[in-house]
């Protein structure tokens, strides 16, 4: 556990707010990075990281102290995450992806850039989460699957095909040659 | 662009999308502070309905029940939709032979670069623990690994080769214009 934070996690459970809110603090954009993952819209991400905060805090007394919090906490926001997925989906079509510039301005580099973005924003949500949580968490295999609730290997599968889409992607727009 | 620099470039791109996100979480302690006061403020529709419905009833005990009536509908829900396996004969009979000796194993599949990373189950017809797939590969350089039980098995002691990938070994095959490896 980070200096501080068993003492942070330990004044929330007695009912203190303040305390809560540095939680808050130190993981809003780590749990960002799991909800965005997931909804793949910058404003229902922001939405669900507040509800899981908010989650995370009503659930607290079921944290294991043993555990490492994050993990925990990523496994909240997940399934609010997934949770509003699923309502969304019943409610309006497939999002489109909200965050792409103008690629009329930008430069090669950039322009290589914003391709990856867009292959890794487009993959489906069981090869995009892991990856986000692998590549941008640095997260374990076994810290995925607790967190996604599935098997180490199945991690792997996905992460491995996750980024096979990715390159089959770029090499189909002609970013990068097809190496065998 | 090999794996290293496209995991590098995956690894930016996440990483621009996450920051630019930064002045919108701006005040977030603040906003789940003020909501967390609200909501404490006031009895939840759980506890409401509880009170209602289960005055004398524990929370353990309606959730044990909720748990069991949700088990016995996954269960009959279960056995009506799971698909059976893909069976090996779709499989070409002659080509390169994927293998695992393990007797105590549920599930065994390969999962390589030629399935896109999809499992292809291995079978043991016999239950001798010897479990098996040949498949009709093109000649080329492959990468694969099986999993058993769930779990990653990187190195094949058939494999030509072995590669390090997220943080794991994943074995390669060399296959030739036979088919066989």
């Amino acid at each position: 556990m980070i200096p501080g934070e068993l003492e942070l996690v330990q004044k929330s459970l007695a009912g203190d707010l303040e305390a809560w809110g540095e939680i808050v603090r130190r993981y809003k954009e780590a749990v960002y990075g799991v909800t965005v993952a997931i909804l793949r819209n910058r404003a229902d991400a922001e939405d669900a990281v507040q509800e899981a905060f908010i989650r995370a805090y009503e659930r607290l007394h079921h944290y294991d102290l043993s555990r490492k919090f994050s993990t925990w906490l990523f496994t909240v926001a997940a399934n609010v995450a997934k949770n509003m997925l699923r309502k969304r989906r019943r409610q309006d079509p497939p999002a489109k992806l909200d965050c792409a510039p103008d690629p009329a301005e930008a430069t090669w580099k950039e322009e290589v850039e914003q391709a990856v973005r867009e292959a890794v924003w487009s993959l489906p949500e069981i090869y995009r989460v892991p990856m986000v949580l692998r590549y941008w968490h640095e997260l374990d295999l076994s810290e995925i699957s607790q967190v996604l609730g599935i098997r180490p290997g199945t991690v792997k599968t996905r992460l491995h095909r996750g980024r096979a889409l990715v390159r089959a992607q770029l090499v189909q727009r002609g970013v990068i040659r097809d190496v065998v | 662009m090999w794996s290293r620099d496209l995991d590098d470039q995956i690894r930016e791109a996440l990483s621009q999308e996450i920051e630019a996100a930064r002045p919108e979480l701006e005040g977030l302690e603040e906003r789940v502070i003020s909501a967390l006061a609200t909501r404490l403020a006031k009895p939840s529709i759980w506890q409401r309905l509880r009170q209602l419905f289960l005055p004398g009833m524990t929370p353990r005990w309606a959730f044990a029940g909720g748990i069991a009536l949700a088990l016995a509908l996954g269960f009959i829900i279960g056995r009506l939709i799971t698909p059976s396996p893909t069976p090996l004969s779709s499989y070409a009979q002659a080509g390169t032979l994927f293998a695992v000796v393990d007797p105590g194993a549920q599930s065994v599949a390969v999962v390589g670069d030629f399935s896109a990373w999809q499992p292809v189950p291995l079978s043991d017809p016999d239950g001798d623990g010897v479990w098996t797939a040949v498949l009709n590969l093109p000649p080329g350089r492959y990468e694969y690994a099986f999993v058993v039980d769930g779990r990653w098995i990187g190195q094949d002691p058939l494999a030509d080769e072995y590669v390090r990938s997220f943080g794991d070994y994943a074995s390669v095959r060399y296959v030739g214009s036979g088919g066989g490896a």
